[in-house]
């Protein structure tokens, strides 16, 4: 520790040390601050935005009820304006009902091809996997659906919806050995509509 | 002295000084991050915590919608708590589970949203309005402040947006829906052989061992239940000794207290005329209709009649026929407008223009009913009646008072009570749990007669009112009670021999109905195989046919599908005992041809929609099994009520 001798000399050596250190000190302040502010600027930004686009989703929804038209002017809004959140992604799942109920697979697939690629969840992408398999399977195209299938059949709790989708598939391409297995693992996985596939099941011609 | 200080205290010592300080400082509060001697946490989701104390709020708000939906079937005594406490905490633990991933995927609840659900709760609406005091208070019960509460409830919306966006996004291609309901609608082309039991009917005598065996092996089928019989005090509220009867003075009283209910009020009968006018009828429309009005008003100015300009101009599609007559009207039913006009024009007088929210009206009042009040003598019987049931009423509930008293006071026995309130003391047969008649019948009365502080301490039960819509009283105690006994093996002997005899001509008529189809299937001659027995054709029928037995039916569409031309074939063996052979000739699958646009849709949002929702448990299957979750014990099941 050194002993200063009067309070000039005190002063002179705050002063010199200020010289050097001053503006490191005051650059670090501001870029903290800065920091700090900056920061709380982008999360009200990311807040607004995504307010916005839930807005523009729930119109979306309603706007799904009725006209088709208005339907995809509004997906397209939401997939361009809101690209960097997830209700682009759900947007899609939108414009995918649409097309399917306007009876135009080829863009419904377009669009669910899109939702699997932007999917930031992989529940969602899953989900938009296994209507993508079955918009493929009424188009015809069972060996893109199979495909499909493998590729996404990653996770136990899907398990039983694409089981059953494998069943179809294997139906449809008259293995109907393979389509027994696969039912039946369906209904072991729990999949949906258990009822219903029970049915497809009975169904079958007999085993040979 | 004091330079020393000041020396010291720009040493190094001073500096560990000040840093010792600031460390209590530096640290006030953290427990609340770190969770230090927090609340108590009974499951964590993905390092989110789900504490007691939620778990118990969440536990009484789900027993009361359940009490609110099962009313008086809601039997709190029938409930293992644990059990349902875990089943709320699974919903809490998949709650928290789906806002995580709300929030992982940054999905937002707008402001718009959030003030829109507000508003239209009715937990928070007075007069059918929102009202601020009302939010405040509501919250304030559950114990929070309205920033705390909006966060949880856009926590909620947002979590709701994500089930929708994945419900309501499902897919139905057309060739989906076409084989649905190829399947759903198939028909099946079936006959039938019944091999009836009958014929196996064996006499020969079955064995005491085999008697004996099935005995040990059933004894639940051959019990004589637990079963009371009881002594009970039943106070009615009907038989109770009418009061005196009410004095003139009273009589008096009670007429002006309720003269409402003798007054006919003022009503008039009255017509009108009416240009109507949408809500959002723009500056235009609404000039014209005044315009319109205004004329018709002119013309009946100058001597043309109401009534036909009525017909021909009112826009009241149910009143113009009638040339615009509403009939006799009381106050107060009317559109705020009208009715004041109404009340306040001389008969035969026109109205000026009117603008009510329909339109604009011209009204005239055609004649007036000047309302009337019951005089006093003319409503006397009914206000002794009146004074009377009130009387009894309150005899009623002072008797039960004192009957609940004193069946408390003297535990073991009815007697005292049922001689201070003259009473009869009535006694019942045996009863089992499952009641027996009349008042005996009651849930609530069998539920007393079989608690434990009267079945098994011999006391009086609490005063029990069995039906809260009549006025009855009930105290009950236990004279005998007997457990449940086993009826002796001599007692159900020939009920045996029965059950083993039918059981085995069942099983020959079901091995012959096997038999029958394995030669159907082998190949052989329907004619000739089925020999005496029938066959029976029921031709084509559908899925949820009613004319065949359902056993019969579902068993009929698990037949795997024959190809064509040749048939398929199957036994089982009825409920009754008889054994049948299926024999299945044809599949016609639906076609959507002969379903009309409605149905079809009908089909396509039935199906859109379970495949939505399964897609969505999947969905949370899928992310309970990623996430990391653990449970602690559930804690005491809290008391309550």
């Amino acid at each position: 520790m050194i002993n200063y001798e009067s309070d000039e000399e005190r002063a002179e050596a705050i002063k010199k040390w200020w010289k050097e250190n001053g503006l490191s000190i005051l650059l670090g302040v501001g870029i903290g601050l800065g920091a700090i502010f900056g920061w709380r600027a982008w999360m009200g930004y990311r807040e607004t935005v995504g307010q916005q686009a839930s807005a523009a989703f729930e119109q979306l929804l309603a706007a799904a009820a009725g006209n088709a038209q208005s339907t995809r002017a509004q997906s397209k809004l939401l997939r361009e304006e809101f690209a960097a959140t997830a209700y682009a992604t759900l947007a899609s799942l939108v414009q995918a009902r649409v097309e399917v109920e306007a009876g135009n697979l080829a863009a419904a697939r377009t669009a669910l091809e899109q939702a699997i690629a932007g999917s930031p969840a992989p529940g969602i992408r899953r989900i938009a996997a296994l209507r993508l398999a079955r918009v493929l399977i009424a188009e015809g195209d069972l060996e893109g659906a199979a495909g499909l299938v493998a590729q996404h059949d990653d996770s136990k709790g899907f398990g039983g919806a694409f089981a059953a989708l494998r069943g179809e598939i294997a139906q449809a391409q008259g293995r109907m050995a393979d389509a027994r297995a696969a039912y039946e693992q369906a209904l072991a996985a729990g999949a949906p509509s258990p009822d219903r596939i029970r049915m497809k099941l009975d169904n079958l011609p007999p085993a040979s | 002295m004091l330079q020393t200080i000041r020396e010291r205290a720009q040493g190094w010592i001073a500096w560990v000084i000040v840093i010792f300080i600031s460390i209590p400082f530096a640290l006030w509060g953290i427990q609340s991050y770190l969770g230090v001697g927090a609340e108590p946490v009974v499951a964590t989701v993905n390092g989110v915590e789900i504490t007691e104390r939620e778990l118990d709020d969440h536990y009484r708000g789900f027993k009361a919608r359940l009490r609110d939906r099962l009313g008086a079937a809601y039997r709190p005594e029938l409930f293992d708590d644990n059990a349902m406490r875990g089943q709320v905490l699974d919903q809490m633990i998949r709650d928290s589970l789906l806002m995580q991933t709300a929030e992982d995927l940054g999905l937002r609840a707008s402001d718009r949203e959030l003030r829109g659900s507000i508003l239209s709760d009715p937990a928070f609406q007075k007069d059918g309005q929102f009202d601020n005091p009302t939010y405040e208070r509501m919250l304030e019960l559950q114990g929070m402040v309205p920033h705390q509460f909006e966060d949880e409830l856009r926590r909620q919306i947002v979590g709701t947006q994500l089930l929708r966006a994945i419900v309501a996004t499902e897919i139905l291609p057309d060739r989906a829906l076409e084989a649905a309901v190829q399947l759903d609608r198939q028909q099946r082309r079936l006959s039938f052989i019944r091999v009836p039991k009958s014929a196996f009917l064996s006499e020969e005598p079955v064995s005491d061992e085999e008697v004996t065996a099935y005995y040990e092996s059933n004894r639940s089928r051959f019990q004589i239940p637990e079963r009371i019989r009881i002594q009970y005090l039943v106070l009615d509220a009907r038989s109770i000794a009418p009061p005196e009867v009410p004095g003139e003075q009273e009589l008096r009283e009670h007429y002006e207290a309720e003269k409402d209910r003798f007054t006919q009020p003022e009503r008039r009968r009255v017509r009108h005329i009416l240009i109507a006018l949408d809500a959002g009828a723009d500056a235009a429309q609404e000039d014209a209709a005044k315009a319109a009005i205004a004329e018709i008003r002119e013309r009946i100015a100058g001597r043309e009649g109401f009534a036909a300009l009525a017909k021909e101009l009112s826009q009241d599609p149910g009143s113009a026929a009638q040339g615009g007559d509403l009939g006799f009207i009381e106050q107060g039913l009317l559109d705020p407008a009208l009715d004041q006009a109404a009340f306040a024009l001389d008969p035969s007088q026109l109205s000026e223009v009117i603008r009510s929210r329909f339109g604009y009206h011209l009204i005239e009042v055609t004649g007036i009913d000047p309302g009337e009040t019951k005089p006093f003598e003319a409503v006397k019987p009914e206000l002794i009646a009146d004074l009377e049931q009130r009387g009894n009423e309150g005899l009623f509930f002072e008797s039960t008072e004192r009957l609940a008293n004193l069946s408390y006071e003297s535990p073991d026995s009815l007697e005292p009570a049922a001689e201070a309130l003259g009473l009869e003391l009535q006694t019942s047969g045996w009863i089992d749990r499952s009641g027996g008649e009349g008042i005996l019948a009651y849930p609530k009365v069998l539920g007393a007669a079989f608690s434990d502080e009267v079945l098994l301490e011999g006391n009086n039960s609490d005063l029990i009112e069995p039906d809260h819509d009549q006025l009855q009283a009930v105290v009950l105690r236990v004279l005998e009670h007997e457990e449940a006994t086993a009826k002796p093996l001599d007692a159900v002997r020939d009920e045996i021999v029965t059950i083993l005899r039918d059981k085995q001509a069942a099983d020959v008529a079901a091995a012959k109905a096997t038999e029958l189809a394995d030669a159907l299937t082998a190949g052989g001659t329907l004619s000739v195989i089925a020999g005496d027995y029938q066959v029976e054709d029921f031709g084509l029928v559908a899925r949820d046919a009613e004319q065949i037995p359902a056993q019969i039916l579902d068993f009929a569409f698990t037949l795997s599908r024959p190809n064509r031309g040749s048939e398929n074939y199957g036994s089982l063996s009825l409920n009754s005992g008889d054994g049948a052979v299926v024999i299945l000739t044809e599949v016609v699958d639906g076609s959507l041809e002969d379903l009309d646009e409605a149905t079809r849709d009908q089909i396509r949002k039935g199906l859109t929609r379970d495949i939505g929702r399964a897609y969505y448990e999947n969905l949370l299957v899928d992310l309970e099994s990623r996430a990391d979750i653990t449970r602690s014990s559930l804690g005491k099941v809290t008391e309550e009520e």
